[in-house]
């Protein structure tokens, strides 16, 4: 075969996604990056303070307490929502009764708005009038704040997050769905029972998708920001707050330094989790290579 | 033939330019308002009916086209990214605090100094104008004020035996009285972006304990302290709401609007919501200064609630500088805001005949405003976003037991530095 030298037409090809990732993406990063050593409200002309933002936001508890619960983000959206995703995946793929239609139940909610759901989910936690106290009162519970104390604001807000598998599920779903029907019936007469030839055909086989999904999974937890603006701001004490609200807050107090400054630091942290976790997999691969 | 029809097409194309260039330059002026007085503010319809009729009279000459604005933190966040981008919207409206008066570092904005002549000047309320002024410069025009005292739904007061109270002592008393009869004594929140409602009460506490400079005292002096041992006790023993922890100004605001609440805090432009939405409870309210805290009785917590801006347009847009002063001296002109004050409850910063205000609720907004001791801000005019933020969080803590009232104040001067 004569291989044609194409390298021209590529970088042609490449060359509009190229300019708008450099001007929408690059540049602006840069631009962020400058102004996060500088003192600026937005408004008079920035001036530069070195490590300064940095310094202060290392030093600020609340800083480091989005840190945390950014981080936790990750691994809940990573390790709980993913899991359960592939879960509903593998058994949707074994296509039961009714699956397409469940297939459409699941992810009728990643297209309903980010804001109506928050607000939804802030009625059904409402201590007043919310449905899950009214149903917890029926075993003679008393009302919870749900939203509104230390120890339940953050489980409360994660749940309503990671309860919404339908994105995970189609991509895993997808995946499993190509496997060779073949595979599952020389398992089942070499005597697999469903369990088995989940683990031993299906996992294996999506994994690179499954390590996909896990890695957006966390990627979505590192940038969270909607559900916990709407519903707690933060709060209570701080308890629920991100780097993303911690930015937006700054960026309202015309902190335009200290935002840039904790807009570096979550771009700097979402890249470390991706490359963590490349690093984890593919370091997992090459063991069952070599095994 | 083929290069002579490419030629006409070419001048009519050109022509078809400058031809549109001349009908705008000749035609009339448009200035853009994004407004937050649209959809369901109190003083929307009377707002629009201005700009309807400011069109009308200056039909061919100026045109105001309003941009509906409906969320407040999306149209602070719209004001400050267009400021911070230097593309300054024709007319707009801010909420004057410390963190606002970056804007005054716009050249971008107008400096009303330089159009405003005595007679205009001497429209305003006494104060109002200096109040507005930061370093020398007048880039925000005074408009709304307001007087945030304490709503008490009377039939509540009645239910419980109970009479409004004028200092902690018997507010204590009453607390009790109300809840014995199954009333949530007061309305608070420790969410949104200020924790407004709380906010309110505290500075009510502060201006009581602290006197008219009580804001001039560092966050060291225990005024502080003792007022947030107050608040924590309006919070404490089933004196609020449950969901008074993390509820927003519609927590607040909705319990009194239901009748559950006996007392509230807020300003007069709750009045058409009130009225509109909660009859009942509209026609049982009475508003009056907060009790005493302090030795300091009958404070009103007054402010400059919104602030007119304007860009500067005297060099690059003469023509369109002109309507823009026009259409604030109209939105400004006594006659107008009597109009918006009538039907929405607000209260202005410019004089006018409040005779025809025939509210009884708004009337006693009135009085209250005449009659209060002194008037202080609130903590939200006095400090920084970083401490006003920080409010709700350290109420929060506070209230949930994790935080003592002087570790509250704690968070406050941390936020403050």
């Amino acid at each position: 075969m004569v291989r044609e030298n194409n390298t021209g037409k590529i970088i042609l090809f490449l060359l509009p996604m190229m300019v708008l990732y450099i001007l929408f993406f690059l540049f602006p990063l840069l631009y962020n990056l400058s102004l996060s050593y500088q003192e600026w409200n937005g408004i008079t002309k920035p001036s530069f303070v070195g490590w300064e933002n940095y310094k202060n936001l290392l030093k600020d508890e609340i800083f480091l307490k989005s840190v945390k619960n950014n981080l936790l983000w990750a691994l809940v959206n990573g390790f709980i929502q993913v899991p359960l995703a592939a879960g509903v995946a593998f058994i949707l793929a074994r296509q039961p009764r009714f699956w397409k239609s469940l297939r459409v139940i699941y992810f009728l909610p990643k297209v309903i708005s980010g804001v109506a759901i928050a607000m939804m989910w802030r009625a059904i936690y409402n201590p007043s009038y919310g449905v899950l106290n009214a149903f917890l009162g029926i075993f003679g519970n008393e009302p919870v704040n749900w939203l509104g104390q230390i120890g339940t604001a953050l489980p409360a807000v994660m749940f309503q997050e990671v309860v919404y598998i339908g994105y995970f599920m189609i991509i895993i779903l997808a995946s499993v769905m190509s496997i060779p029907v073949s595979l599952y019936e020389a398992a089942q007469i070499d005597g697999a029972n469903v369990f088995q030839q989940e683990m031993n055909i299906t996992i294996p086989m999506v994994k690179t998708t499954l390590i996909t999904a896990i890695t957006l999974a966390m990627a979505y937890g590192m940038r969270h920001f909607e559900a916990t603006f709407l519903m707690t701001n933060g709060g209570p004490a701080h308890s629920t707050t991100v780097m993303g609200l911690l930015l937006y807050n700054k960026m309202a107090a015309f902190n335009y330094g200290e935002a840039t400054a904790t807009g570096t630091i979550l771009i700097i942290m979402g890249t470390l989790v991706i490359i963590v976790m490349r690093r984890l997999f593919r370091d997992n691969d090459n063991a069952s290579v070599s095994q | 033939m083929k290069k002579g029809l490419i030629f006409v097409l070419f001048v009519v194309l050109i022509s078809s330019f400058a031809f549109a260039g001349g009908q705008q330059e000749q035609g009339e002026v448009t200035i853009k308002w994004p407004s937050i007085w649209v959809g369901k503010d109190s003083k929307a319809p009377a707002v629009a009916a201005l700009v309807q009729q400011f069109n009308e009279e200056n039909a061919g000459s100026i045109k105001v086209e309003v941009e509906e604005q409906p969320n407040y933190d999306g149209y602070r966040e719209k004001i400050r990214t267009s400021i911070a981008a230097k593309i300054i919207p024709d007319f707009f409206t801010i909420n004057p605090s410390p963190t606002s008066l970056a804007y005054y570092d716009s050249d971008g904005i107008l400096d009303f100094n330089e159009v405003m002549d005595a007679d205009w000047k001497a429209m305003y309320n006494e104060g109002t104008i200096a109040q507005a002024t930061h370093k020398g410069m007048l880039k925000s025009l005074p408009y709304e004020v307001a007087i945030t005292p304490v709503w008490y739904n009377k039939a509540l007061f009645d239910k419980a035996g109970a009479s409004i109270p004028s200092n902690w002592s018997e507010m204590q008393d009453v607390m009790a009285k109300l809840k014995a009869a199954g009333i949530i004594p007061t309305s608070q929140m420790t969410g949104g972006s200020n924790a407004w409602t709380s906010m309110l009460w505290y500075s009510h506490f502060v201006a009581s304990l602290g006197g008219p400079s009580a804001w001039d005292k560092p966050l060291s002096d225990p005024i502080y302290v003792k007022a947030a041992e107050m608040l924590l006790e309006l919070y404490s023993d089933g004196n609020t709401s449950i969901d008074a922890i993390g509820g927003d100004a519609g927590v607040s605001g909705g319990h009194f609007l239901a009748g559950e609440t006996a007392m509230f805090i807020n300003g007069p432009w709750y009045i058409g919501r009130v009225k509109n939405d909660a009859p009942e409870v509209y026609a049982n309210t009475m508003v009056d200064s907060a009790p005493a805290a302090g030795s300091n009785a009958g404070a009103q917590i007054g402010f400059l609630q919104t602030n007119l801006i304007a860009a500067d347009l005297r060099e690059s847009d003469p023509a369109k500088h002109e309507a823009i002063v026009a259409f604030t001296k109209w939105m400004s002109a006594p006659d107008n805001v009597a109009r918006i004050s009538k039907e929405a409850g607000s209260m202005f910063a410019i004089k006018f005949d409040s005779a025809m205000i025939d509210d009884p609720l708004q009337k006693s907004f009135i009085e209250a405003a005449n009659s209060a001791a002194f008037t202080n801000k609130h903590l939200a005019g006095v400090f920084k976003a970083e401490v006003v933020s920080e409010f709700g969080q350290a109420l929060g803590k506070m209230a949930l037991g994790d935080a003592t009232p002087a570790e509250f104040v704690e968070m406050l001067d941390k936020a403050n530095k």
